[in-house]
């Protein structure tokens, strides 16, 4: 992540500095021939870079010497919440393009803007570059590392960016452990990773085959079964410091899916290296709790499979009993997923939540519902559905709700056993027959779904990010628990 | 059609006898009227014969006894067939509508039936007509050897009850709509090699002897008016395609010879075979494409509705007719075609071609009529059937009143709609490279840029030049089904003709 400090004044270093410019009347007047001839109005997204002169960008302006500084005008139109603001420090940061230090003039702005600025910067300019070769790193072009955020109080903002800057640590987070191959993380690796989040005073506890099998979490042994890399299941706990019930937040954690049996095509194939984006994004999301220190008690199940082909593999036709004791008949061994869900809300029901909400790339379906633009929403409690899809909104990982019919529950029936794991055949609308499988092991605990097939990757660059895994949920996640899951009174 | 009667309460003396029963507070049922009078003519074996088959009166469940033995050797009903209800006090009409519906199967061996429907209000005494009426649909037309035993004998059906002049009065409009709903099912149920656009453009004109003025366009007044769009659709086929324009005019009455209001108007799809084009379809399911003009099905049937029960409404119903074929004459992909608005296409696939048929329609309806609000209907995508199904038909729109409003209307006659998301980050996946757009945008969010690429051609009306209310029904899952519904028997449904009726009683009559 960006090295961000909050300082009253640029060092003066010749880094660009970036100028947040709320329409053209916000331009500064030494500027305003030049912006109006590159036609720059200061509305949202628009940035134009200017050479920074001493003499007509105020007294702190200009490099010593009159070398060559920069400064960026980044228009942030008429910015209503802080997501705007993010976006606009985003699009700058993007503007400022390969430079190592820049800094960002949040001066006369309050201390939530200046903070929203930052974290947005700090999500644009995330990479990773943990898979690439020490000569490479160093012969790659200069990418940012560390941001003047200035401000006129250093003081007076450092909570506000300390808030920001957990949900961004969060979202980077899971980011970073999506955008890492099957190779190098797989399932004891995920696992490792998430026992580093003890530091931050996370109690994490990996359960190995023997005890998934003593607790007969058939669906997560069977979808693991056919891999060398064992599954797991990852229990990630904070505290908080209400006595409540927790909110409890499942991951899908597929490190990597070739279909199993019921093998994927070829093409393609790679991006499934990033089938635990949900998993990652529910880690991410407690990584934020801990380091904002959230009053509010949570919990994280993760399941860690890889869903590979092989003599020991589960089979379509296998029928599986599942942690809660209910049978399932295996169609379909691509659809994976909601197998190893099902286990994960089976145990995390045992910490008596007041919510679960779980997290899962797991139809294409979904992607052909609502494209890469939104991610489906299911659930049993409109309210809890409704504050998921506020939280949202808030952050710019934006949610539509969608169905469970009883057709939906009809077409999983079995001739064999409890229930199948999907329907076979042609157009079938998979999305809601994985969320009416969940359902069936959610119980009566006020349960949301969030299918994030789609979203888990940014197919370009956008504001908040590079083309690549998006980290989508971790934010929303922590959104929704600072905003519903912290006041007392409501517990 | 079979004939509903209401009338006075009288025991049968032959045929079926239906009990429509509430299930009993304590567990027992309380049987009173007709229910109560056979009980008692057969020494209570129908109270005994309901417990013995462990008929409770929940809802969902029913219960046949065969020729119960009347006191004195009196002649009665061939078959008592007990239908539960629910929780008294919970009974709604949609609830009496499903009960209807399932008593038809149970009964439809006997020439009559009477149902006792002394315990009903006149509006659930008419909803339950109307579910054994609506399942009763059948498309025979083709079947040649069916053997007399195996065909359904039903005629006539008395709904006995106290109130029979109330139930009489809420039937009236419901038959109305029912005949809407069988003519928008034998519409879809016809097989591509007889109902083409031609004949389906002369089987509108019975909604004439109805009071609707009915217009038929060819390909001719189409050059003239530039629907280059449609026209493009039509070339591959040897038949010709038509735009049906109907008009109700019913504000002022039903009797005026013109509309009197800004009507409101309704615009289906009605490609009636979908091959695909030279973007052709797999051959496996190509025949379920003889369905692919449930769209415009629906609109004919519901502007018989409207003019069968008068409605105080002026509406306009417009059906772009056409088939979309492979041919040495054929639309290829890589076209590029002038719709009539002047916005030019791109034509990436000709198998969205429902869109290309909607964006013509859709520009002449609001040219000519400057309407209220639009609402389309259309089979449009495979990708609505991926993402909702069969119980929800996609509901896009620019507009949340309309949207409530019809997502209300569909929630109150059983054909529900779902709504879908919209917006810009959508429509930019219709960018072309050489025209105003492409008629695809991919396989992510299919049914959405579908609905993207329609909303293009939605205009502005009014001194506000604000834009035209406009929702969209993708009911490519919808308009066939692949199994009996309580009121639906397998095969086509006719979804959108109760809906969109119950939509303009609602809210646009008056």
């Amino acid at each position: 992540m960006l090295k961000v400090r909050l300082r009253p004044a640029p060092r003066g270093r010749g880094e660009p500095r970036l100028l947040p410019v709320a329409g053209a009347a916000g331009v500064p007047h030494a500027l305003r021939a030049a912006a109006a001839a590159a036609g720059f109005t200061g509305a949202a997204g628009q940035c134009l870079d200017l050479p920074e002169d001493g003499a007509q960008g105020g007294p702190q302006g200009g490099a010593p010497g009159g070398s060559a500084a920069r400064l960026v005008l980044v228009g942030t139109g008429a910015p209503r919440r802080s997501l705007d603001w993010e976006r606009a420090g985003g699009a700058g940061l993007a503007a400022a393009g390969a430079v190592r230090h820049l800094a960002l003039d949040a001066r006369g702005l309050p201390p939530e803007a200046a903070a929203a600025l930052a974290a947005g910067a700090c999500l644009r300019a995330w990479r990773f570059e943990a898979a690439r070769s020490e000569a490479a790193r160093r012969g790659a072009p200069p990418a940012p590392e560390a941001l003047d955020l200035l401000v006129d109080s250093p003081e007076a903002t450092a909570p506000h960016w300390e808030r920001a800057a957990a949900g961004v640590r969060g979202c980077l987070l899971a980011r970073d452990l999506a955008a890492a191959p099957g190779n190098h993380l797989t399932t004891r690796a995920f696992a490792a990773r998430l026992e580093t989040l003890a530091e931050h005073g996370i109690a994490v506890d990996v359960l190995g085959r023997k005890r998934l099998a003593r607790e007969g979490l058939g669906g997560l042994l069977a979808v693991g079964g056919g891999s060398a890399n064992p599954p797991r299941l990852a229990v990630l706990r904070w505290r908080g410091s209400h006595a409540a019930p927790p909110v409890a937040f499942i991951g899908k954690g597929l490190c990597f899916d070739t279909g199993g049996l019921s093998l994927k095509p070829a093409a393609g194939m790679a991006a499934m290296r990033a089938d635990m984006a949900g998993a990652a994004a529910c880690a991410g999301a407690m990584l934020a709790l801990a380091l904002r220190r959230s009053p509010a008690p949570a919990v994280a199940v993760l399941p860690l499979a890889e869903n590979a082909i092989g003599g020991a593999a589960y089979r379509p036709g296998d029928v599986l009993r599942m942690g809660s004791g209910r049978t399932v008949e295996v169609v379909d061994t691509d659809a994976e997923g909601r197998l190893v869900l099902a286990d994960a809300l089976h145990v995390a029901r045992r910490f008596r939540p007041a919510a679960m909400l779980d997290l899962a790339t797991l139809t294409g379906a979904i992607v052909t519902a609502l494209g890469a633009h939104r991610a489906g929403l299911f659930g049993t409690d409109a309210a809890l559905m409704a504050q998921a899809a506020a939280a949202g909104e808030a952050v710019g990982e934006p949610l539509w709700a969608m169905p469970i019919g009883a057709r939906h529950r009809e077409d999983l029936a079995s001739d064999i056993a409890d229930l199948r794991q999907c329907a076979s055949g042609r157009l079938q609308p998979d999305a809601c027959h994985a969320a009416a499988f969940l359902r069936e092991f959610a119980g009566d605990c006020p349960w949301a779904h969030l299918d994030i097939a789609g979203v888990e990757v940014r197919a370009g660059a956008d504001a908040l990010g590079p083309k690549g895994p998006s980290g989508f949920g971790a934010r929303l996640l922590d959104s929704l628990v600072a905003h519903y899951f912290e006041d007392p009174d409501r517990i | 059609m079979l004939d509903i009667a209401f009338v006075k309460p009288a025991l049968p003396r032959s045929g079926a006898l239906v009990l429509p029963l509430p299930e009993g507070g304590d567990g027992t049922l309380a049987l009173a009227g007709l229910a109560q009078a056979i009980d008692a003519a057969s020494g209570g074996a129908i109270a005994r014969g309901l417990a013995a088959a462990g008929f409770k009166g929940r809802k969902g469940q029913s219960a046949t006894l065969w020729a119960p033995a009347l006191e004195g050797g009196a002649p009665g009903p061939a078959r008592v067939v007990a239908i539960g209800l629910g929780k008294p006090g919970e009974l709604t009409p949609e609830a009496a509508e499903a009960a209807g519906g399932a008593a038809l199967p149970l009964v439809s061996a006997e020439r009559e039936a009477v149902v006792a429907a002394e315990a009903l209000a006149a509006p659930h005494a008419a909803a339950f007509a109307l579910g054994l009426l609506l399942r009763s649909y059948r498309f025979d037309r083709y079947r040649t050897t069916v053997k007399e035993e195996e065909k359904p004998k039903l005629e006539r059906v008395a709904l006995a009850s106290d109130a029979a002049t109330a139930a009489k009065t809420a039937w009236a409009p419901m038959r109305a709509v029912a005949e809407g709903v069988f003519l928008s099912r034998d519409l879809v149920s016809e097989p591509p090699n007889i109902l083409d656009p031609e004949e389906m453009a002369e089987r509108c004109k019975v909604l004439e002897k109805l009071g609707v003025e009915v217009e038929i366009l060819g390909p001719k007044e189409m050059r003239k008016l530039g629907m280059g769009a449609l026209l493009g659709v039509a070339q591959g086929s040897v038949k010709e395609p038509r735009l049906v324009v109907m008009q109700w005019h019913g504000a002022g009455g039903g009797k005026g010879k013109k509309a009197t209001t800004t009507p409101v108007a309704f615009i289906g799809k009605g490609v009636t075979f979908d091959t695909g084009g030279i973007s052709i379809k797999p051959a496996g399911g190509m025949e379920d494409m003889k369905w692919d003009m449930a769209g415009a099905g629906a609109v004919v049937g519901l502007m018989a509705a409207l003019a069968g029960r008068k409605a105080k409404v002026d509406a306009v119903g417009l059906v772009g007719l056409t088939e979309n074929m492979p041919s040495g004459e054929a639309q290829r992909p890589g076209d590029v075609v002038r719709t009539m608005s002047g916005q030019t296409v791109e034509v990436i696939n000709t198998d969205a071609e429902g869109r290309l048929v909607l964006a013509d329609v859709i520009h002449y309806c609001q040219e000519r009529f400057a309407p209220r609000f639009m609402v389309d209907l259309a089979t449009l995508t495979g990708a609505i059937i991926v993402a909702l199904g069969h119980e929800h038909a996609g509901l896009f729109s620019n507009d949340d009143t309309l949207a409530q409003q019809l997502a209300a209307a569909g929630k109150s006659v059983g054909e529900a709609l779902w709504r879908m998301p919209m917006g810009e980050p959508y429509d930019k996946a219709l960018k072309s490279d050489i025209a105003d757009m492409k008629n695809v945008g991919g396989r992510p969010g299919g049914s959405i840029t579908a609905a993207q690429f329609i909303l293009r051609f939605v205009g502005k009306a009014g001194p506000a030049q604000a834009p035209i209310p406009w929702a969209h029904l993708d009911i490519a899952g919808t308009a066939w089904s692949s199994k009996d519904l309580p009121t639906v028997p397998k095969g086509a449904t006719a979804f959108g003709v109760r809906l969109l009726d119950r939509l303009v009683a609602d809210h646009y009559e008056g």
